[in-house]
């Protein structure tokens, strides 16, 4: 099998940014970055300088999650050689336990950095992970939730939390995480948008008036969230066909709902120039706006 | 009454839960709409000739699901088709069992098509050479859904799905997969998924 560099015609210094761009976008892409890391660590390590324990460090997690435990323990033997106390390491040997479902020594594992410093962060974090493994959700949440309450400004936690509550449709306390992040976190397009596809979920008319109002503020942040024109179109479409509201306010979300169509329909022809197959889910997109216009009036 | 799935809706579906081996992942089986049901075609089985792979990661919210399925039923009517049932893979790999997300939308494509079904894939079974199905089918009986024995006859071919699923798997051609989620991030994303498609058709 040819090498990435055969096959992509890349240097060594392209393969070691790729990683870092990879690395800086928290992507999961395991696959490509082991393939791009494994042949970078055994064919350049040395002209990496520092940033070769970082990059097994960041190979060593993506070979865990394509079960190539030979590449991870090779990785963690350089990391234990070179950092032999390492708290940081010692998560990574936690985090090989999880992957062989060794759930119990890898707790004892991060059971032992937190003696050492009760304010490690990453262990706690992976003591919480196992329990989402295990299936132990409510445990999950509620050990979550005691974490957040120590370290409130933990935006990863209040997402994951929130997803959590999410998957057992407790709609609310998922609002709620994601209020958080919002505070913090105001010109975020994505978590104004997710808030409002949580409060679509929880139904009734007020959360679906709030709904409309988070996608059209995901809209202001980014105008191009698909996301959020389909969310607006649906949740003003919803409003102005509820026996329950004024003709003011129909009135109001038809033409919320009109302009977030046509946005629809433009959005659609720009993307459907050139390609003859995409004609088709754009007929289809202007056919199911028709289809709930009529269901609206 | 069961259904029957090719070749095609079975290879996309597994190259689905491939492709986002860590999260759940979701997506609908179409069929072909027949005319009129003839009195004795009670027990023929019905064919899901394609999926249409939906989601990853969060499958529990509202929105863009309505839009999937009202999208994916214009399409449907245009190529003959119809929403035949309903695919999930969880998240963890020893959890196989249809949860209430499943459930939901299935009893929304039951209002139109009686004998939808669930197909739950198995993901601790999942491995590059695919010897055995590895589905969970459930059918609506009394106002529950119970698993059904998986057999050969659940396949249209499964010799021919078990090498097509198990070339394309090696070939990583999940990479190129087309879910509804990657269609509302890049529009020019197509999830009728052309490409496989035509991968399938060749190893044919």
């Amino acid at each position: 099998m040819a090498s990435i560099s055969e096959m992509y015609d890349v240097g060594w210094e392209e393969m070691r940014d790729k990683l870092r761009k990879w690395r800086e976008d928290n992507c999961r892409n395991s696959e490509q970055i082991v393939d791009v890391g494994e042949e970078l660590i055994s064919e350049h390590s040395s002209k990496l300088g520092d940033d070769v324990w970082i990059i097994y460090e960041q190979v060593m997690i993506a070979a865990l999650d394509c079960s190539r435990d030979d590449l991870a323990l090779t990785c963690l033997q350089e990391l234990r050689k070179q950092f032999p106390d390492s708290h940081r390491v010692k998560r990574l040997s936690g985090m090989r336990l999880e992957a062989l479902e060794r759930y119990d020594e890898a707790n004892k594992h991060y059971d032992s950095i937190l003696q050492d410093d009760p304010t490690n962060t990453s262990a706690r974090k992976r003591k919480i992970s196992i329990l989402k493994a295990q299936g132990k959700t409510a445990e999950a949440i509620r050990e979550l939730n005691e974490y957040l309450e120590q370290f409130v400004g933990d935006q990863e936690a209040w997402h994951e939390l929130s997803e959590l509550y999410i998957n057992e449709h407790d709609y609310g306390k998922a609002a709620f995480c994601l209020e958080e992040l919002m505070m913090s976190n105001p010109h975020n397009h994505l978590y104004c948008e997710q808030y409002a596809e949580v409060k679509y979920t929880q139904g009734g008319l007020e959360n679906l008036e709030l709904s409309r109002k988070y996608f059209a503020q995901a809209l202001r942040l980014n105008n191009r969230n698909m996301r959020a024109l389909f969310g607006l179109y649906m949740s003003a479409s919803h409003i102005a066909a509820s026996p329950k509201v004024s003709a003011k306010v129909k009135k109001d979300n038809m033409k919320y709902a009109g302009w977030a169509a046509t946005q629809i329909n433009r959005a659609y022809k720009l993307a459907g120039r050139g390609t003859k197959e995409s004609k088709c889910s754009m007929k289809a997109v202007e056919e199911m706006l028709e289809s709930m216009q009529i269901t609206m009036s | 009454m069961p259904i029957q799935l090719t070749s095609q809706a079975y290879c996309k579906m597994v190259l689905h839960a491939a492709k986002y081996s860590h999260c759940a992942v979701n997506g609908l089986l179409v069929a072909e709409k027949t005319k009129e049901k003839k009195k004795d075609s009670h027990g023929e089985p019905i064919l899901c000739v394609d999926c249409v792979p939906l989601f990853h990661g969060t499958l529990a919210l509202a929105p863009m699901l309505e839009v999937a399925l009202t999208l994916i039923d214009t399409w449907c009517k245009e190529n003959n088709y119809v929403i035949a049932g309903y695919y999930q893979a969880n998240e963890r790999s020893q959890d196989s069992r249809p949860n209430q997300v499943a459930e939901k939308v299935a009893a929304r494509i039951s209002e139109n098509f009686s004998e939808a079904a669930i197909v739950m894939v198995d993901n601790s079974r999942l491995t590059m050479s695919c010897f055995e199905p590895i589905v969970h089918i459930y059918d609506h009986h009394e106002n529950k859904w119970k698993g059904r024995e998986v057999t050969f006859d659940c396949f249209e071919d499964w010799s021919e799905a078990q090498k097509i699923t198990s070339a394309l798997l090696e070939g990583r051609s999940y990479e190129n997969l087309i879910d509804f989620d990657n269609h509302l991030d890049d529009l020019r994303n197509d999830w009728t998924n052309p490409v496989i498609n035509k991968s399938v058709l060749d190893l044919c």
